[in-house]
């Protein structure tokens, strides 16, 4: 206890220097909680964008579909109805917001004013609202009902490449699952504007049974879309599925979107390097505060090893020095840093401040406004950073205040 | 044999501290041999220079010596880690240092209770004794002032209450009284004569001043490292 009273007093004989270093730590914890929410966080958003733009947090289609993909690789009906029960099974304990049947095919597009490769999608309208931003991302028109047989959404980019508006007619043509050429007219219900330039330049998006029809699939779908409330359950939830249909493939977001998990990690790598030599430079100056003030006082310590404080309480002293700063440092930076996440998660930061045309990264867009987003975890790991890099700077300082007791100090003023 | 080896405090056998200065070598102590019974109320006298301060420190395992054998209530010091040594002094040895040497960020009454705390002695034992003691010395009312709040007489006196608070087998003291005026001089030696007397707590005082070899039981005086002259009364 007297230790600890004196390592308190300690800290306040120079006020300034302790000001500084705490302000110092304080400030670096903050930028560590800013950086790391804004990167989850937009992380989070990119995931989020990705899994509503086609993936769901995990993917059941027909084995070998991701690479090979494939008009006729497909679930079979009763497969279809396999999937969606188990799907239903597993709504509670999985957090499942919703699942989608989907159809993919690449097919070429065509107008009075020319032709171009397309993406066909065709949903199921209900449950694809539920689950995607496609209803979201409508910018002219309106998204489909499951009434609207022959009916389409397209892109931006490839209404303006045909020249077609709102109740114009189009021409999709394409192999069907019988090997066969197949091609329907449709008429465009409206224009979607995802926010990926590419993605708009090629999307087609069409009612399930609109797409059936055209690719001759009869009740056969592609793939099955699951999102779910956690994402962290979307590896359990794809295990099991596995599991229970080892006929099939089934991919987590990670997997289904390979470039974005790579971009999300590379991210990360790119933020440990900047947030460590960020805290080498933060270190330096503790160390240097912490050794100055222990060289500065050899003629104390020297004091209190003769009255009696061996080395291990010496030790001590300037650890529970160290310790209090980082504690105030922690407190301090915890409630600037957490108060500019809570800002930042409720209010955002607009990226027009960066560039005012539209973000995209690995295939994914970003939202015009950057939201932060926290976990404990990712709370207690900037903590536990902070805290341990102060006591391990400590150590050293200590162990020079174990060591500095030099008697002949003791003998002037 | 044994009565004796408990009688003895402090033992100095042929105890030498030279320090190599450049080419010059410094004999602070030279062939000392030094034996101080428990009770005794001994003084160091001797001009500056004369090895005083430098006996202290080497008797207190403060400062080693460069031959000969130290031996403190018992125990060797030669064969004693610095660790052990600090907790040999926490137990039998207080201190005052010329240069008052108070821990600045205690108050008073905090740096005289500071080895009990560390002694990890019952907190109402710890007060009163503090309290007696801050009283014996003169520094009633001055409690809660810290070291730069108070005059260099004061600050000598708190920390000579440091020393004795814990009621250690031997005290020592480096001109306990130079920084002191006559009436707190005599204060303080009274206080320390009551030590002396009452609980049998040795005493050893470097020391110029007439007022403290006035009132010692014996007087040891040092020249160029050496004991000159040994005088008991």
């Amino acid at each position: 206890m007297i230790l600890l009273r004196l390592a308190w007093r300690n800290l306040w004989r120079n006020r300034r220097r302790t000001l500084l270093t705490t302000t110092t730590m304080a400030l670096g914890l903050t930028v560590l909680l800013v950086t790391l929410g804004l990167g989850d966080g937009s992380h989070l958003q990119m995931i989020n964008s990705a899994v509503r733009s086609g993936s769901g947090h995990v993917l059941i289609q027909a084995r070998g579909y991701q690479e090979l993909g494939g008009v006729e690789r497909t679930l079979s009906g009763q497969q279809r109805r396999a999937v969606a029960g188990w799907v239903l099974e597993k709504e509670h304990s999985f957090g499942i917001i919703g699942t989608a049947p989907r159809i993919s095919a690449s097919v070429l597009g065509s107008s009075s004013d020319g032709s171009v490769g397309v993406q066909l999608i065709a949903v199921q309208a209900e449950a694809e609202a539920r689950i995607s931003r496609f209803a979201e991302t409508v910018a002219e028109g309106e998204f489909l009902t499951s009434k609207d047989s022959g009916k389409v959404l397209v892109g931006v980019g490839v209404a303006r490449k045909l020249k077609i508006g709102l109740g114009d007619k189009m021409v999709l043509m394409g192999q069907g699952a019988q090997g066969e050429i197949e091609s329907i007219v449709v008429r465009i219900k409206g224009l979607i504007r995802t926010g990926l330039v590419e993605f708009d330049q090629v999307l087609v998006l069409a009612d399930l049974a609109t797409g059936q029809d055209f690719l001759q699939l009869d009740q056969r779908v592609h793939q099955f879309a699951v999102l779910l409330d956690d994402m962290n359950l979307a590896s359990p939830l794809a295990a099991a599925a596995t599991r229970a249909f080892p006929e099939l493939e089934v991919l987590d977001w990670q997997q289904a979107l390979p470039q974005l998990a790579d971009f999300i990690r590379i991210d990360d790598g790119g933020a440990y390097v900047f947030h460590f030599f960020l805290f080498m430079l933060i270190a330096f100056m503790v160390f240097n505060t912490l050794l100055m003030s222990v060289l500065e006082r050899r003629r104390e310590f020297a004091l209190l090893e003769a009255l009696g404080l061996v080395a291990g309480q010496r030790f001590l002293l300037v650890l529970l020095e160290a310790t209090l700063i980082a504690v105030l440092a922690l407190l301090w930076g915890m409630a600037l840093g957490l108060s500019l996440h809570a800002y930042l998660a409720m209010y955002g930061l607009p990226l027009d401040i960066i560039s005012t045309s539209e973000l995209s990264v690995a295939g994914v867009a970003f939202e015009p406004i950057m939201y932060s987003s926290l976990s404990p975890a990712r709370i207690l790991q900037a903590m536990i950073v902070v805290f341990g890099m102060s006591l391990m700077l400590a150590m050293v300082a200590a162990r020079r205040a174990a060591l500095a007791g030099d008697i002949r100090l003791l003998g002037s003023h | 044999m044994e009565v004796q080896a408990r009688k003895v405090v402090l033992r100095l056998e042929d105890v030498s501290r030279h320090y190599v200065q450049g080419d010059l070598t410094v004999k602070a102590l030279d062939h000392v041999d030094l034996v101080l019974e428990r009770g005794e109320f001994a003084v160091l006298a001797g001009p500056s220079g004369s090895g005083k301060t430098t006996l202290l420190n080497v008797a207190a395992g403060l400062d080693t010596p460069t031959r000969g054998r130290v031996v403190l209530a018992g125990h060797e010091l030669e064969g004693l880690s610095r660790s052990e040594k600090a907790r040999l002094r926490l137990s039998e040895v207080g201190f005052v240092f010329q240069a008052f040497n108070l821990i600045p960020v205690l108050s008073a009454e905090e740096n005289a209770e500071f080895i009990l705390l560390l002694q990890k002695l019952p907190a109402a034992e710890r007060r009163e004794r503090i309290r007696a003691v801050l009283d014996g010395v003169g520094l009633k009312g001055l409690e809660k002032r810290r070291p730069g709040e108070l005059s260099g007489g004061q600050q000598q006196r708190v920390a000579v209450a440091r020393a004795i608070a814990a009621e250690p087998s031997l005290v020592l003291a480096d001109e306990p009284t130079a920084n002191l005026d006559t009436e707190t001089a005599f204060d303080l030696l009274d206080v320390m004569e009551k030590l002396n007397r009452e609980n049998g707590t040795t005493f050893l005082f470097s020391t110029h001043d007439p007022r403290v070899m006035e009132r010692a039981h014996r007087i040891i005086r040092m020249l160029d490292g050496r004991i000159d002259r040994d005088e008991r009364r």
